[in-house]
């Protein structure tokens, strides 16, 4: 089975929005998935500009899936989904 | 030719206060550096208060090219008078220097400075002015001509007379001996920067002192001429994205260090010369984003939040582990830094949900400019793209 691919964004927005709790995935997406599930940062994923005046960062990206307002509850809830857990 | 310039001291034994006093200041528009050492009477606060007056005042006239007989005069009729012995003392050395290696160099009661080309110590002319109102007073005057890789050292008496009356140095470790120090540390290592050298000449000379009991304030001030290390920070977008490619460019073609600070400002370099950034999503980062990697580029950082912090630690002196600090360092270890700063809006940061901390990166980059600029006199450019 392919993996999911997390990419949290890590871009100033993101970060002050609560980017910075999203680092906890990184102790819990290996403990919870193991190998199932990749985790990475990116330094701006740039969605906080386009739909700047709706902005929802932080943004998580689970596969093609954007996750807006993100938490780690709903990044994990999105794993679950694309796992079809 | 860059003019590297360090002090570095150690109080008296058990004083809480240094007896000795360091001030300089650096125009990086006139390519001139000034910098005075002098040594109060006595010890602690006295020490220090005559010590510290000597070379503001001195500093402040030096800097204004006022003549050089006055401005001593006018700064010993202002010292205040020590009750136990009855006069105003303080001994100094001063230096004003340029780039290009003209450099005058005034003495008065510290031990004659010592100047070093390709291993070998120089003995310069000088001129001797004594003083019409004190006369025990006379003051050496130096013109000299520096060149690219010498050395010069002054130091207060404290070093050249420590372990004074010991069987090993019975007339203390004297200038000679501070000389072989000095010229076996150079045989070690040529190219050690005047701040390594001060801090490791102070250290010697303390392990010469008994018991490691330094006996008078020490200092060594130490400057050496050479190729200045430079900098390129590349922080934020570009106004006119269609010259993205030009800017990125010119960042990879730059011959010295390199720093990325900004996520889009690395993608942005990232997408142009077809070189992928890796961000690493490290935990230890505390309340900042941590750092990426990227081939050639020797720093990567996010832009805003860490910038703010760096302005904080080099504001304060006091730093946490993380990006910023590793910021920090970087600048710290240049002589001059160059500041791409692109002057694009990142629309996301005026959105009125964002914490307050969020300053425009202009207004930052100004502020880091002028701390290093005042603080640690370094030379700075910033470039608004």
């Amino acid at each position: 089975m392919a993996k999911v691919e997390v990419k949290v964004c890590l871009g100033t927005t993101c970060f002050v929005m609560g980017g910075s709790n999203l680092q906890e995935l990184n102790d819990i997406i290996p403990q919870k998935y193991g190998d199932k599930v990749e985790l990475s940062a990116a330094n701006c994923l740039g969605l906080c500009s386009i739909n700047w005046e709706y902005s929802k960062a932080p943004y998580v990206k689970v596969n093609e899936e954007v996750v807006s307002e993100a938490t780690v509850e709903k990044v994990l809830e999105e794993i679950d989904k694309q796992l079809g857990n | 030719m860059f003019i590297d310039i360090a002090c570095s001291q150690k109080k008296k034994y058990n004083q809480n206060a240094y007896g000795d006093y360091f001030a300089s200041n650096r125009f990086p528009n006139m390519n001139r550096v000034v910098a005075v050492l002098s040594d109060g009477l006595g010890s602690g606060i006295k020490a220090n208060i005559l010590a510290c007056m000597t070379s503001t005042m001195l500093l402040k006239f030096m800097e204004s090219h006022f003549d050089i007989e006055k401005s001593c005069e006018i700064i010993m009729n202002s010292l205040p008078v020590c009750k136990v012995r009855g006069i105003s003392y303080s001994t100094f050395s001063a230096i004003d220097c340029y780039d290009d290696g003209n450099a005058k160099i005034v003495e008065e009661g510290n031990p004659d400075f010592i100047w070093i080309r390709n291993g070998e110590v120089l003995k310069p002319e000088y001129q001797s002015i004594q003083s019409k109102d004190f006369k025990n007073r006379k003051m050496k005057v130096y013109n000299i001509q520096l060149e690219k890789y010498d050395r010069i050292i002054f130091c207060s008496d404290g070093a050249t007379q420590v372990a004074m009356g010991s069987k090993r140095y019975p007339l203390g470790l004297e200038r000679s001996g501070l000389i072989k120090i000095i010229l076996n540390k150079l045989e070690q290592e040529p190219e050690i920067s005047s701040k390594n050298l001060s801090e490791y000449l102070v250290k010697q000379i303390e392990l010469i002192a008994p018991n490691k009991e330094l006996k008078d304030d020490t200092s060594i001030l130490s400057i050496y001429c050479r190729d200045p290390r430079e900098s390129l920070i590349f922080t934020g977008p570009p106004f006119h994205g269609e010259k993205d490619n030009y800017y990125a460019k010119t960042f990879m073609e730059f011959k010295g260090k390199k720093a990325i600070s900004g996520g889009t400002t690395a993608n942005i370099i990232s997408r142009e010369l077809n070189i992928p950034v890796i961000a690493k999503l490290s935990m230890n980062s505390g309340k900042l984003p941590g750092l990426s990697e990227m081939a050639g580029v020797d720093l990567v950082t996010e832009g805003i939040l860490t910038l703010t912090k760096t302005l904080e630690y080099l504001e304060s002196g006091n730093t946490e582990e993380n990006a910023a600090k590793t910021l920090m360092d970087f600048l710290l270890d240049s002589d001059v830094i160059n500041f791409l700063v692109g002057a694009q809006m990142n629309k996301a940061h005026y959105d009125p949900n964002l914490p307050i901390e969020i300053e425009i990166r202009k207004n930052i980059i100004k502020k880091i400019a002028k701390v290093l600029e005042e603080k640690y006199l370094k030379k700075v450019n910033v470039q608004f793209v």
